[in-house]
């Protein structure tokens, strides 16, 4: 009798000791996984900070290309000489004002192609010219009439503008337009003095700040849960 | 203390606007021959530059492109391209600042060396009247206190 007990004692104590190993084993394995993907997770972080390294060399090198260039525009604009003394001596001067200003005149490059834009920018001039003759004309009428039904109020909105050359190409435009001037940004508030209603309702609609942002290609975000949103809907219409 | 100003639209048109009055600057010096300017107008617009990054961005950002250490060397400078000049002059067998003689060194007419000897004078003439404009603005506005610090924290 005391000899099955003592069999069955031992079982029992085999029996732990196979779980205890199973569950070792167990952990064991974990350990190594986590290990492994910590290691690639840190290579992974190496190969980034390299690649960004290289980026950035090569956007400053881009952007003191890209100053000089527009530097060497305007010193042909200034000087009238086109003979070879001067025009080196432009070089030598435009290159040396580029190297020590060039993150000046990009500071805040978000976007890879200056080009597309610079071309943006230039077709935004010609719409801005004629909101400002739209408005002389509006100012005009109202200013000239012997009553003068002019009904001055500031306008305050939140934009929607993200960089800051972008926020003063706005500030710029609202002020070139007759009728309406910035008077200050303050926390992507912006307070606008208007002249009459009519001024601040073409204010609030928005248009002028639409535009300035798809120059700069801003505030076009595709936000991730509106294409889920939409998601849904596609399946049920192709259900 | 200059603290930066708070306004976004100061602050980016001044940083759009500097390499532009730098080349300005750089403009009327080199034309001094045939348009107003030379060294002495070209070098005070420099420091008007320099006067209007610290105007707008603060102190701290403008000591990183422009300290006071590397205005009192460039003063310097500016004064050792003239008198070197006036002395190379000397050396090549003339009075003092004779730029005819830099014809034997500069392979051009006499004339032409003339020309290009006074340019050398006025770019050196630029340098140091934009640096010693620049500490001269540096001193007033901020009381002496910042030799001071750099004097005890280093």
């Amino acid at each position: 009798m005391e000899v099955t007990l003592l069999l069955e004692a031992t079982e029992n104590a085999f029996r732990i000791m196979e779980k205890a190993r199973e569950h070792a084993l167990g952990i064991l394995d974990t350990a190594v996984q986590f290990t492994g993907e910590q290691t690639r997770f840190l290579e992974e972080k190496r190969w980034q900070v390299l690649f960004a390294g290289a980026q950035r060399r090569k956007t400053r090198f881009q952007n003191f290309v890209g100053t000089a260039f527009i530097l060497f525009g305007f010193w042909m604009l200034l000087s009238g000489h086109f003979d070879a003394f001067h025009l080196a001596l432009g070089a030598i001067c435009c290159t040396i004002a580029a190297y020590l200003f060039h993150d000046l005149l990009f500071a805040n490059v978000r976007v890879g192609d200056m080009r597309v834009v610079a071309a943006r920018f230039i077709a935004y001039i010609p719409w801005l010219i004629q909101q400002i003759v739209l408005s002389n004309l509006h100012v005009a009428s109202v200013v000239l009439r012997p009553k003068m039904p002019i009904d001055p109020q500031i306008v305050t909105f939140k934009t929607k503008l993200e960089t800051d050359i972008s926020s003063v190409t706005l500030a710029n435009s609202i002020t070139l337009t007759p009728g309406t001037i910035t008077m200050d940004i303050k926390d992507g508030v912006y307070y606008v003095h208007a002249l009459d209603q009519k001024v601040a309702e073409d204010l609030n609609a928005g248009e002028m700040e639409d535009r300035v942002a798809h120059i700069f290609m801003e505030a076009d975000h595709l936000y991730v849960q509106d294409v889920l949103d939409a998601a849904r809907i596609y399946d049920v219409l192709r259900a | 203390m200059i603290r930066d100003s708070q306004d976004v639209i100061v602050k980016t048109l001044a940083r759009l606007l500097m390499p532009f009055i730098i080349v300005y600057a750089l403009y009327v010096v080199m034309h001094g021959h045939h348009s107003p300017g030379g060294g002495f107008q070209g070098g005070v617009i420099l420091a008007a530059g320099f006067v209007l990054l610290v105007v707008s961005h603060g102190l701290e950002q403008t000591r990183k492109r422009m300290s006071e250490k590397a205005a009192y060397v460039i003063s310097s400078i500016g004064v050792f391209i003239y008198a070197g000049i006036g002395v190379l002059c000397l050396l090549l067998g003339g009075n003092y600042l004779d730029y005819g003689k830099l014809s034997k060194l500069l392979r051009v007419t006499p004339a032409e060396a003339r020309s290009l000897g006074i340019l050398g004078v006025e770019i050196g003439v630029a340098l140091a009247v934009m640096a010693v404009m620049f500490t001269i603005f540096f001193v007033i506005f901020t009381v002496g206190e910042s030799l001071e610090d750099n004097r005890s924290g280093k």
